[in-house]
């Protein structure tokens, strides 16, 4: 799936010429390649055997493109096996009867594995089967000479996606949890705490007090308890599979309660300041405010007096010119 | 001026001076209010590690201290109603930034929800409740423009609350974090201190200051235990018609009204968007938001909207349920920026004139009594409304029936809300013009009076002669 997507063009960007044209065309029929992924332990069988191997052996398709644009297919390999890497490339113009390919692995040409491929109904099919032990593991690409198409396909162990490049911070006295997640479920986990150079495993049943390991199939925790200053620095996990281990590390740094302290006892002084500065400015405002609120209520009372004042007096006048009348 | 109760104050609010540094207060109080519960989800997936509990334990730590702020709304009402303003604010900043302090010593995720979740949700709702009603105290004709600038104070927040909390996470953990954001919430005592309680004028309205549901008292004459309880709430605003359409308006309103904003980003990441350029749709949504509410206050306050508010209003919430209406019908990147331009001003303009509207329609002496009842009765929808949408999107494997729902409720709301504020206004018009007819009567007859006392002491006076 991951080879289709990266197949397809993003647009047509590029100026018309023959060249466009093959890669449009590859890029359609890459949209339409599907792949096969097969993974076997050693135990069942699959769809495509090679007819010399008795293990069995994984097949992984990619068809090239040309002019230099790479296309990198990434395999996880959790045991040593046989592995058949199989690069298809069709629409080439003027269909020569054969090309020319070989393979890289690490980008330096594998010695003797030039071979030349005949057509066969327009396609061009290069294969080649690997033995991968632990020191095989690497970049292995097929080249075609000619138009220098090529698929870079990556073999490595599963590596662990969501690293935590930030430090892990915890406190003297208290427990931290530390996680590692992968896809793929390994045979076992390690965790090791790295001194220098050195790495050192952590042994359980060893410090009991000290560690607690839950091992959950896909992830593993590591609880420290009752930590010290002694034990900040880098933690590795190690997933340990029939190949090769994959590692992660992540860096524990403990700290003394007096570390958040000092930014909490500035913030609260800030705030006694500010609370203090504005109880001030109202005690040193209220002299005239009190004044002016007195005057305020004189001024009410007496408007309110005037209003029945006034009532009484028009009340006066209407009297003394009744009696005027 | 609208013919409500806004004019009962019995005083004339100042309308500036340091109604503005109330204004700040306020801004402060209500940001921290809103954005706080919501910028602790950065620390969740931490603390879940250290419990060992699933994610939707932790998450009921933000959704207890949403519920108890809401909750808390009748409380800090009644606290207010004795003790004005400024103690609460204070009380509820020392409660919040205690409670912060304790839960970063927590040793379980039961000390979280009591320290994080109640605690600190009541500290929230001693800061939210009095933050608005004194707004209303001290401004009358810049009101809207008032709320607006207060209300505000949420996107602001939860802009710089979400990386300040991520820096601290990132160089203290999160007990260190806890234990400094307690040290910030302590600020709230600082937006207190500025809430000084209005000077008014000593005579007969001190007396309507401390009681002003006395003239609710008057109207309804309750017995027993009502009426002992109205010493401390307002109850006879439940027999309030304005209070009614509000409460019954905005109950449908909130169903519908926070769901937007929780999916934009699973929305967006669903529709092929990758994870940054999702999470840009929710920063230019907060940034529209921080600008179009105090926009909205200033629109608000022209004196062609003013009188009609209530249309305002409603106008902005059924321009929010079509926004959600119209959202399944865009498909690309582009739409999705246009849409987060809308909804953040639909937003905004609904969020500002939220408080502004039942200030409008009880007037600001019941303010502090109708604001608690009303957050209390719309905590349901406020919590229920996420959850329900999470339903209907797992139950169609499809974020556009969940849209659909909302921007109906939302709709149904706001074409509610036109329809009882437009009886309501000519109910209120009537109300005035009898009110008029009357007092000219009562004038009229006291002036026959005093004509008929005039005349009797003339004729004494000639019957001495």
């Amino acid at each position: 799936m991951a080879a289709v997507r990266r197949g397809c063009p993003c647009g047509p960007a590029s100026p018309q010429s023959s060249s466009t044209t093959l890669q449009a065309d590859m890029a359609k029929y890459m949209a339409k390649t599907v792949l096969l992924l097969l993974f076997c332990q050693g135990i069942h069988a699959d769809t495509t055997t090679s007819p010399e191997s008795d293990p069995v052996v994984t097949t992984r398709k990619a068809a090239p493109k040309g002019q230099g644009q790479v296309i990198i297919e990434e395999l996880a390999i959790l045991t040593p096996q046989y592995i058949e890497l199989l690069c298809n490339l069709t629409d080439i113009p003027n269909n020569p009867p054969y090309m020319t390919g070989y393979w890289t692995k690490d980008g330096k040409e594998i010695e003797n594995s030039e071979e030349t491929i005949n057509r066969n109904n327009a396609q061009y099919i290069l294969k080649k089967t690997f033995s991968i032990q632990a020191r095989d593991l690497g970049n292995y690409s097929c080249v075609f000479r000619e138009n220098d198409a090529r698929v870079t396909f990556v073999l490595q162990v599963p590596v662990m996606k969501d690293k935590r490049d930030k430090p892990v911070v915890s406190y003297i006295g208290d427990s931290v949890v530390l996680v590692c997640k992968l896809k793929h479920m390994p045979n076992t986990w390690n965790w090791y705490k790295a001194n220098n150079t050195e790495k050192e495993l952590i042994n359980v049943t060893a410090d009991p007090l000290k560690y607690k390991i839950l091992l959950n199939g896909n992830e593993t925790k590591l609880t420290v308890l009752n930590l010290t200053e002694a034990q900040s620095g880098k933690y590795i996990c190690s997933a340990e599979f029939d190949i090769k281990a994959s590692e992660s590390q992540v860096e524990l740094k403990v700290l003394s309660y007096t570390e958040p302290l000092k930014p909490f006892v500035a913030i609260v002084a800030e705030v006694l300041l500010l609370v203090t500065l504005i109880c001030l400015w109202e005690k040193c405002s209220k002299p005239k405010h009190s004044s002016s609120t007195a005057d305020d209520v004189y001024s009410e009372q007496t408007s309110k007096l005037t209003h029945d004042e006034s009532n009484g007096v028009e009340n006066n006048t209407t009297r003394q010119r009744k009696l005027e009348h | 001026m609208p013919p409500s109760a806004s004019t009962n104050l019995g005083y004339t609010p100042p309308d500036g001076g340091w109604g503005w540094a109330v204004v700040f207060g306020s801004f402060i109080s209500i940001g921290f209010s809103y954005a706080f519960p919501k910028s602790l989800t950065i620390y969740f997936k931490e603390i879940q590690e250290y419990f060992s509990i699933s994610y939707s334990q932790i998450a009921w730590v933000s959704s207890i201290m949403l519920a108890t702020m809401y909750a808390g709304g009748p409380v800090s009402s009644i606290l207010v109603n004795r003790y004005g303003s400024r103690p609460v604010v204070i009380a509820g900043g020392l409660m919040v930034g205690v409670a912060m302090v304790t839960a970063s010593f927590g040793t379980s995720i039961l000390h979280l929800y009591l320290c994080v979740g109640v605690i600190g949700g009541f500290g929230l709702a001693f800061n939210l409740q009095p933050a608005l009603t004194i707004i209303g105290k001290y401004f009358l004709v810049k009101r809207p423009m008032a709320n607006g600038i207060a209300m505000a104070g949420s996107p602001v927040f939860l802009s710089t609350l979400a990386p300040v909390n991520q820096f601290l996470f990132d160089q203290f953990g999160w007990r260190g974090s806890f234990f400094i954001l307690g040290g910030v919430l302590f600020n709230c005592c600082v937006a207190g201190s500025l809430m000084r309680p209005i000077k008014i004028p000593v005579s007969k309205t001190t007396e309507d200051n401390i009681s002003p549901q006395t003239a609710g008292q008057d109207e309804s004459k309750p017995s027993g235990c009502s009426s002992k309880l109205n010493q401390f709430i307002d109850i006879s605003l439940f027999k309030h018609r304005g209070f009614l359409i509000y409460l019954v308006g905005n109950v449908l309103m909130f169903f519908g009204f926070f769901a937007p904003v929780v999916f934009l980003a699973p929305y967006a990441k669903h529709q092929g968007v990758d994870e940054y350029s999702a999470a840009f749709l929710l920063s230019i949504f907060a940034l529209v938001d921080m600008f179009a509410r105090p926009g909205t206050g200033l629109v608000a306050n022209t004196k062609w909207i003013r009188p009609k508010i209530q249309y305002f209003f409603s106008f902005a919430v059924t321009y929010n349920g079509l926004c959600h209406l119209m959202c399944p019908l865009l498909p690309g990147y582009i739409d999705l920026v246009v849409y987060a331009v809308l909804f953040g001003l639909a937003f905004g303009m609904v969020c500002a004139l939220l408080f502004e509207v039942l200030m409008d329609l009880v007037g600001a002496q019941r303010f502090s009594s109708a604001v608690g009842l009303a957050t209390i009765i719309e905590c349901g929808p406020v919590l229920l409304g996420p959850p329900i949408s999470g339903l209907l999107v797992d139950i169609f494997m499809d974020y556009k029936y969940m849209y659909f729902a909302c921007g109906m409720m939302m709709l149904a709301g706001g074409v509610f809300l036109f329809i009882m504020n437009y009886y309501n206004y000519r109910w209120l018009k009537k109300e005035e013009k009898q009110r008029n007819a009357e007092e000219l009567q009562i004038f009229s007859t006291k002036e026959l009076a005093a004509i008929d006392e005039e005349i009797k002491l003339s004729i004494e006076e000639k019957l001495k002669d």
